[in-house]
């Protein structure tokens, strides 16, 4: 009984020390809501975007290797060329107009006129021949290889590049188009090569794009500022504030609650929901991105092409893209996104169980096989196909035993040879398809075409006469006949084209994500 | 000995703990399967450029090199390069570790205010429905996986009642008090379920003692003996658990820092977990691990300020 008369007081004193103390831990809690915070005022306009990622590479161009940093890099580095909204062709950006010689091997560009830095300097052709030279030689530069073809490049004069080939290229103009040509002052772009650079000098942008960055450390919202001097005007948004928010259901928390204005990677799940709100938007857009299968096709059975097939029939594809990508995909009918020269005409594997159960009958596998699956933890939608997948196969015979593991062991072993299967998808970096093919059809050298093992020497001739065919008809052709000498040997399980997804506050007008999953800010408008 | 040499010799025993400490997590980000070369340069590297990295990351010299470099580095101060980032590894984490070290500490507070306002309660209420409704709503607190609780946190005083932000950590000091009230309640809140079923069963244990029936005898009030005879001696065990369960908050801080969007440590430490960014991890760790012994060994001191007879020997 004494108790309850002894707790009272003190209890008031501990409630009133903590409404004290909330009082004085928020003080901007009272008077301003979350929104009206962020440091938007109606004088200046800024974007505010929430992202899955941050990124890692060194901010120069030729040396990024992540798609945090390339999606910056767009909107900051203008190339010679750009790829069409779409993604399937190429448009003039720093070059106006180029002219081939008769027999492909020299390359006239056009600069336009009057092209600036962000920091109101001249750009001529020699930083265009500096910046290239770096991408196609320069010690760091991850893409290298796409610029083999070249044979010299020259600043004929301060407004005209010409560029020499080897040997006729076919994928030149795409290759231009990439991120990985975004052009930097000349000294600046020498400067990177350097053992000791410093990537804190990379993000002092000094590019030709629509906006600039005067630095960033990680760990701090990446600060954008549109750039004065660009070639198609000044944007209307004054500065791009991206944050990162790696929790998928925080960043749509965020747009929901009007702290952010763009969202990127809204999960498949929540577009639907988040439409019958006024305030929001969220869509997919279509991106040359594929999801499917890897095979291990040096180990048996799945070295029989009949297996393959029919664990590509045996894959109910609708399934996976109802139950994991909520309807925001379509089937592959090709081995290859949906670029320049995809081939729409192809069947792919329609799900069909006889099929794959006559196919398996007559295989090296009828009497049913176990192979495991390997999925990187935490990418839930490679999860959740492998469940169904589990489940799908296991109706032709095939057990899969499913081995959850970290992304880094999945890619060492994928590498190394040491698995059976393995859920991964694909994007584009170029509306071209010799990249793809390159990468996942050319056999006999690493990457093994896509680490499959597979290898094909006539379509390894093929793939490379494609590249040298000038002739766009020709070309159309032999690419649709790749794809379908690939489809047929059906090195992987081949599922479904996805989107990429975002979501916005509906006062945000013209954000929209290209055909090589890129967003460009220069055309963003925020209304009251 | 007096309390000087008591620290002192708690010194000398924090160094042979962190010994151990960077022989295990050196051992084991090493052990786990993955090339860092190749998870920094992606699937398009050749073999040949990826032993380049390696090389020039001295990933390729021998093993107690290496571990000699990492450990007389850290002791000049120098945590060397992180393999992702390229930039020094001290630059990364000491901004961080402030966050990390912040959210832990208003974490803590809050717990402190929760659990003695609602231990309290509940013990001078024993039996009554004040303690039975506060012993069911922190036992599911307790049973709640925190990120989840975060977000139920967001859903309702952020996104509906709009009380505080969503995520994120802001750009001034007030703004910082303001965006991490959120993931210190959800921190503190789980940490207060324990503490608060240790502090009641204390409390009322405490209440039977003849020492308290003689202190009201002599007329004291009564929440003065709650306060000062009490309060003071149910409270030492409670603090034991406080400070042990400070290792358990920098682990629950990891999570909870990804839900909020908190450029801490936690968030880095599983990015460069993922990357095998082998002295991000490293560091992260040993300064982990120093911050735990150095909040335990104040724990160790705060025992003789609640309790005269404790003596450090």
């Amino acid at each position: 009984m004494f108790a309850r008369k002894t707790g009272w007081p003190v209890l008031w004193v501990v409630i009133a020390a903590l409404l004290l103390s909330a009082c004085t831990q928020t003080p901007t809690g009272t008077g301003s809501s979350p929104t009206q915070s962020a440091q938007a005022s109606p004088a200046s306009k800024v974007l505010r975007m929430a992202r899955n990622a941050e990124p890692f590479s060194p901010f120069v161009p030729w040396q990024i290797d992540d798609n945090p940093a390339l999606f910056i890099s767009v909107n900051v580095y203008d190339t010679l060329l750009r790829t069409t909204k779409d993604g399937t062709g190429v448009e003039p950006g720093l070059a106006t107009k180029w002219t081939p010689s008769a027999d492909g091997l020299t390359w006239v560009f056009t600069l336009r006129d009057g092209l600036k830095f962000s920091d109101g300097s001249a750009m001529t052709a020699s930083d265009v021949k500096a910046s290239l030279d770096m991408a196609r030689g320069g010690e760091k530069s991850a893409w290298k290889d796409n610029y083999v073809a070249i044979k010299d490049i020259t600043a004929t004069d301060a407004k005209t590049v010409t560029i020499t080939l080897k040997q006729p290229y076919a994928p030149l103009l795409s290759v231009l188009a990439m991120f990985s040509g975004g052009i930097l002052p000349a000294d600046m772009a020498k400067a990177t090569d350097a053992k000791d650079y410093d990537n804190t000098l990379a993000w002092k942008t000094k590019g030709t794009g629509a906006y600039y960055s005067e630095g960033w450390k990680k760990g701090d919202p990446i600060i954008l500022k549109r750039n004065p001097n660009y070639w198609k005007g000044t944007p209307a948004v004054d500065q791009v504030r991206i944050e990162y928010i790696p929790d998928d259901n925080t960043r749509v928390l965020k747009l929901q609650g009007g702290e952010t204005d763009v969202a990127d990677f809204v999960p498949f799940s929540q577009i639907a929901a988040l439409n019958t709100q006024p305030s929001v938007k969220a869509q997919t857009f279509s991106i040359q991105q594929t999801a499917f299968v890897i095979l291990n096709n040096s180990k048996p059975p799945l070295n029989d092409v009949k297996v393959r097939q029919a664990l590509n029939y045996a894959t109910d594809k609708a399934a996976i893209i109802k139950n994991v990508y909520f309807g925001q995909a379509t089937p592959m009918n090709s081995p290859i996104p949906q670029g320049t020269y995809y081939d729409k005409s192809l069947p792919g594997y329609p799900y069909d169980l006889d099929k794959a159960k006559a196919l398996m009958a007559q295989s090296s596998g009828a009497a049913g096989f176990k192979v495991d699956m390997q999925v990187r933890s935490g990418n839930t939608n490679f999860a959740n196909t492998a469940v169904i997948l589990k489940d799908a196969w296991a109706k032709i015979g095939v057990t899969v035993d499913i081995q959850t593991l970290d992304t880094a062991v999945v890619r060492t072993n994928y590498r190394a040879g040491d698995y059976m299967t393995t859920p991964a998808a694909w994007t584009n970096d170029m509306n071209d398809p010799t990249e793809i093919v390159n990468y996942a059809m050319r056999g006999g050298a690493s990457p093994f075409a896509y680490w499959t093992r597979y290898n094909n020497p006539d379509l390894n001739d093929k793939i490379t006469k494609a590249d040298l065919e000038q002739d766009a008809t020709k070309r159309q052709a032999a690419y649709s006949e790749i794809q379908k000498i690939y489809l047929d040997a059906a090195p992987l399980v081949f599922i479904a084209y996805l989107g990429a997804s975002a979501g916005w506050r509906s006062n945000i007008d013209g954000f929209y994500i290209d055909g090589l999953s890129y967003y460009r800010f220069e055309d963003v408008k925020i209304s009251k | 000995m007096g309390r000087a040499a008591y620290i002192r010799r708690r010194f000398v025993l924090m160094a042979f703990v962190l010994f151990g400490v960077s022989i295990v997590i050196f051992g084991m980000v090493r052990i786990l399967p993955g090339d860092p070369a190749f998870l920094i340069l992606g699937d398009r590297a050749t073999d040949q450029k990826a032993a380049e990295l390696r090389e020039q990351l001295g990933l390729n010299r021998p093993i107690l090199e290496q571990y000699w470099r990492f450990v007389s580095g850290f002791a000049h101060g120098d945590m060397g390069q992180s393999l992702l980032y390229r930039q020094p590894v001290g630059d990364l984490v000491l901004t961080r570790v402030p966050v990390t070290l912040a959210l832990s500490a208003y974490a803590m507070g809050l717990a402190a205010i929760i659990t003695l306002t609602f231990g309290i309660l509940a013990a001078v209420n024993k039996g009554g429905w004040p303690d039975q409704l506060i012993r069911l709503g922190f036992l599911f607190a307790l049973t709640t996986p925190n990120f989840w609780f975060g977000i139920l946190l967001i859903l309702l005083l952020g996104l509906t009642l709009h009380w505080f932000p969503v995520a994120g950590f802001g750009d001034t000091l007030a703004q910082h008090v303001w965006y991490l009230f959120l993931p210190a309640l959800t921190l503190a809140l789980q940490l207060s379920a324990v503490l608060i079923r240790n502090l009641r069963g204390q409390i009322i244990l405490t209440m039977r003692s003849d020492y308290v029936r003689t202190a009201h005898a002599k007329g004291l009030s009564s929440s003065l003996v709650l306060l000062r005879h009490v309060l003071r001696n149910a409270l030492l065990s409670t603090v034991t658990i406080f400070g042990l369960q400070f290792g358990f908050l920098v682990g629950g801080a990891i999570v909870i820092e990804t839900v909020f969007a908190l450029p801490g440590t936690g968030q880095l430490l599983i990015q460069s977990i993922t990357a095998r960014d082998y002295p991000v991890v490293q560091a992260i760790t040993v300064i982990s691990a120093i911050l735990v012994i150095v909040v335990n060994l104040v724990v160790d001191l705060s025992y003789s300020f609640l309790d005269p007879r404790v003596t450090y020997e």
